[in-house]
């Protein structure tokens, strides 16, 4: 991936990338690797960009079918390959971020499921309903109800933890 | 109060430091040295595999009266595990500290080493199998008498003037010939159907990845 690519296409969303990929993480090692391959999927999906879509919902849309691919693929790996290189650093107990309330509300967003995880930090991030129901697959009227059982959900996790 | 996650959302990340993007240029040393790995586990895999099968395979020949075909054909196997397994000692001195492309440089040209080494043995091997199975036939109990012996004695009855040598009508050396030479001359074809049905998937993977590594050398 040349410089320039990553420079003037990724970097400025770089921001979109790093908290899809820590909801999807829970070591500095797989969060760096799956902001790689992330990278490198942009990079290699360059050429089928459509105007159709901001470039922005393209990323959002790469970023989380390879979080998901990956963590699945981890999961099928769990049981049966031991990395030979060096072992994670866990932060299962989220120290990610420099706010104690932000790595707290990550835990609790990393216990949902892939697809909650996904439409939360879409609705975190201020997309549109309907923009949101483009990138899952679904309809807007949909999204509006889960986001409303996530935010309850999210809450009865979160209840008495945060300041 | 308590914060609603919308605020922990949005003064989470307005700290400096939140979105820190690590650096992308150590991937393709991780992509090449988890290629690589996974070829090294397949490969041990495909030898222990190798060492059980032949094992069985003695056990079972030698409950079907073929035991000269069990012996040699682990002998085969053995000397092509013992083969393998000196290539592997090679693979796991490849340095994993050089640059991704230097390290699949290396792994390729192991992998040439490998395959034409593979290759070599296997014009002997399969000649040498096919030989052990005829001979695990021959030497097979019939009734009181080798199997060889009795399909000799049956084309003795059949051409009664057909040219015989040591003891065997050259019309039986010819089939076996035949086949012996067509082994031998398809056995490097023969294990690169055999390569690419175990390790395909990832040889291709790791043409991609040097097929990428020079696209992006040359990209500005």
């Amino acid at each position: 991936m040349s410089n320039d690519f990553y420079q003037t296409s990724i970097a400025p969303f770089s921001g979109i990338i790093i908290k899809i990929c820590r909801a999807y993480t829970d070591s500095q090692e797989d969060y760096e690797d799956y902001y790689q391959e992330v990278c490198l999927q942009i990079w290699r999906s360059r050429n089928n960009f459509k105007d159709k879509s901001s470039w922005s919902t393209w990323i959002y849309k790469i970023t989380l079918n390879v979080c998901m691919t990956l963590l699945k693929k981890k999961k099928n790996n769990r049981n049966h390959f031991v990395s030979d290189t060096n072992i994670q650093e866990q932060i299962s107990e989220s120290s990610a971020f420099p706010d104690e309330n932000l790595n707290i509300l990550y835990d609790a967003i990393k216990k949902l499921s892939e697809i909650d995880r996904a439409i939360i930090m879409l609705y975190l991030e201020e997309t549109p309903y309907q923009e949101i129901a483009k990138i899952i697959g679904t309809s807007a009227n949909n999204i509006g109800v889960r986001v409303k059982r996530i935010k309850t959900k999210l809450k009865k996790i979160l209840d008495g933890k945060i300041d | 109060m308590e914060k609603s996650i919308e605020t922990i959302w949005k003064n989470g990340f307005l700290k400096e430091d939140s979105l820190v993007a690590p650096k992308v240029n150590n991937l393709y040393n991780q992509k090449s040295i988890h290629i690589i790995d996974k070829f090294k586990r397949m490969f041990k895999i495909n030898l222990i595999s190798i060492v059980f099968f032949s094992l069985g395979f003695l056990i079972v020949t030698y409950f079907l009266d073929l035991l000269i075909t069990g012996i040699m054909f682990s002998i085969i196997l053995m000397a092509l595990v013992f083969i393998n397994k000196k290539l592997l000692e090679n693979l796991y001195k490849l340095d994993k500290g050089a640059s991704c492309y230097e390290y699949l440089n290396k792994f390729n040209s192991w992998m040439s080493h490998q395959i034409n080494l593979n290759k070599k043995f296997a014009r002997y091997m399969y000649p040498m199998i096919f030989l052990s199975i005829v001979l695990g036939f021959w030497f097979h109990d019939a009734e009181g008498v080798y199997l060889g012996q009795r399909l000799v004695e049956e084309l003795s009855y059949l051409i009664p003037n057909a040219p015989i040598y040591y003891g065997v009508p050259i019309i039986l050396f010819l089939p076996f010939l035949a086949i012996f030479f067509l082994l031998y001359y398809f056995g490097g074809t023969i294990y690169k159907w055999d390569l690419n049905i175990v390790y395909g998937r990832v040889l291709k993977k790791l043409k991609t990845l040097l097929e990428e590594i020079e696209t992006i050398n040359t990209i500005k």
